[in-house]
């Protein structure tokens, strides 16, 4: 509550009245009401900030002091988790060298304001990108995606103001599209969503991302925010799509969803609260024909769930986000499927019907949601679990094996894009990237 | 001796306004109530609004309903212009969990 305080412009405090959770539960004893009564009270009539002056200005540098500097290094990651600033990996101390190397891959000034991170407010700069992206391990190269989908992440369309601290543990997706994928090593293929040493701009890209959610956003577990699990929260995900597979016809993300020229670089997001592998490929003799259509039902099934927090995007974000790999789409467009067509089947199979979403309790959570198209939607027998198969984000992304498809379910009110900014040396540190980290 | 210095990565915070000043007291005041119908509030509120109408003469508590409800809307513009046309002296905003 008091990251929210603060995002709105007044003192990070505020006259609360607490009580555990139990209190708040259907059934409760809520007496504590009226023995703390006097609380409330306070709160309305003597309660005073205990934060004076206006907050802005520059953070100080920190200084550690050591024998040797591998005890700095112990000194600084300690100090960081003390301060709470770290995610229980080691840290790269954003000394003010690291940080300005790191800055070699602005594409703007250092102190250019990209806004205020939700809900604390802290201010956002082109440097707080640097810092969180040092301390993530990262490179000059990968700061100009970082930027975007910061900038992406920022924008209220995508919804971060409230999923910043609310219990259903949305995790950031950023799609990067065009050539910086490749040129910056980040991974489109075989185990594009985790660790990989041979394309390694994700796991630091995502991770400096989440480091500014929570040092500047407040998100921190249990305080700044009420994520009951908050899976995939170390590095959150990024990859690129795999354009060099996309078949014929088929545009890239960026180019359906919003409007970027093929080859642009840019970065799309969206929210996720899951992660769902799929075994889509069949099993004995199937016809390609009978392949296809059956891991098109088996990916509906999937999707057809009661996913109550994705109506935050039934009407203009998304209810997930589906992967398949080069393979399965090269196979898929010979077969005359286009990503529409897809969007087109997975949308009208992944409907529930009415008696089962009221056995899951479904209309009480639509009945209540903000938007209009949400809830007429209740008239519809089977539910569509979006509002049209637009809002189906479908990526060429994964290895090159046609056994298994992904399916990250939405929790997102808006998918943001942002074409990259890149510095006019770009070139140079990609040069600087391939002595540093061998040939690809 | 090795020193390292480093950003500090918290950053800051601007402070744009103050906080709305507390009222000397409650008696004789009108006080509203901007609920979410959410985590219980819809009993909560109103045990508060009966605990303030008999600690204080004079209060006047409105209903838990004077103003639009839900998550959906307490937070616009049009609830917070609704607020202050109202003519409340104080409000008390709940629950969040």
């Amino acid at each position: 509550m008091t990251n929210a305080v603060a995002g709105l412009g007044l003192a990070p405090d505020a006259a609360m009245v607490t009580f555990s959770i139990e209190m708040f539960l259907p059934g409760s004893d809520i007496s504590p009401v009226e023995t703390r009564k006097r609380e409330f009270y306070d709160g309305l009539t003597r309660w005073r900030s205990a934060f004076a002056g206006d907050g802005a200005g520059q953070a100080p540098m920190i200084t550690v002091e050591a024998t040797s500097v591998e005890d700095a290094l112990t000194q600084a990651n300690h100090l960081m988790l003390a301060k709470r600033w770290g995610d229980g990996l080691p840290l790269w101390p954003p000394t003010r060298g690291r940080v300005d190397w790191i800055l070699r891959g602005a594409a703007g000034p250092r102190h250019r304001r990209l806004g205020t991170f939700p809900p604390r407010g802290g201010i956002t700069t082109i440097e707080s990108c640097a810092v969180a992206l040092a301390m993530a391990g990262g490179r000059p190269e990968y700061l100009p995606v970082l930027v975007a989908a910061v900038e992406a992440f920022l924008d209220p369309e995508s919804g971060s103001e409230t999923l910043q601290a609310a219990s259903g543990s949305a995790f950031p997706v950023v799609i990067v599209n065009g050539p910086i994928g490749d040129e910056i090593r980040l991974n489109a293929g075989f185990g594009c969503l985790g660790p990989d040493p041979q394309r390694p701009a994700g796991a630091s890209i995502g991770r400096a991302l989440r480091l500014l959610q929570q040092n500047l956003g407040g998100a921190l577990p249990g305080i700044g925010t009420m994520a009951n699990y908050g899976g995939l929260r170390y590095t959150n995900v990024i990859f690129a799509e795999d354009e060099g597979s996309l078949p014929a016809g088929w545009a890239p993300h960026g180019t359906e969803r919003h409007g970027f020229v093929p080859g642009t670089s840019s970065i799309s997001l969206a929210f996720a609260n899951g992660a769902t592998n799929i075994r889509r490929r069949g099993a004995k003799k199937e016809t390609p024909e009978e392949d296809a259509f059956q891991g098109m039902h088996r990916m509906a099934d999937f999707m057809r769930v009661p996913n109550m927090a994705g109506l935050s995007g039934y009407e203009h974000g998304t209810p997930g986000i589906l992967m398949i790999p080069g393979v399965v789409a090269q196979t898929m467009a010979g077969l005359g499927w286009t990503k529409a067509s897809m969007r087109d089947f997975l949308w009208e199979h992944s409907r529930i019907p009415a008696g089962e979403l009221r056995r899951a309790g479904g209309p009480a959570w639509i009945e209540i949601d903000t938007s209009k198209v949400a809830r007429d939607s209740l008239a519809l027998d089977p539910w569509p679990i979006t509002a049209r198969p637009d809002n189906f984000v479908i990526v060429v992304a994964g290895g090159g094996h046609p056994t298994n498809s992904y399916w990250l379910q939405g929790y997102s009110p808006g998918v943001v894009g942002r074409p990259i900014e890149l510095p006019s040396s770009f070139a140079t540190l990609l040069a600087d990237a391939d002595r540093d980290l061998g040939p690809r | 001796m090795v020193s390292l210095e480093f950003h500090d990565p918290s950053g800051a915070v601007e402070v744009k306004q103050p906080h709305a000043p507390r009222i000397p007291a409650l008696a004789g005041t009108r006080v509203g109530f901007v609920s979410n119908e959410q985590w219980q509030a819809y009993r909560m509120l109103p045990r508060l609004k009966a605990l303030l109408e008999a600690d204080f003469p004079g209060i006047e508590v409105l209903p838990i309903d004077a103003f639009p409800q839900g998550n959906a809307v307490i937070g616009s513009e049009e609830t917070a212009a609704l607020v202050k046309a109202s003519g409340v002296d104080a409000v008390i905003i709940g629950n969040a969990a």
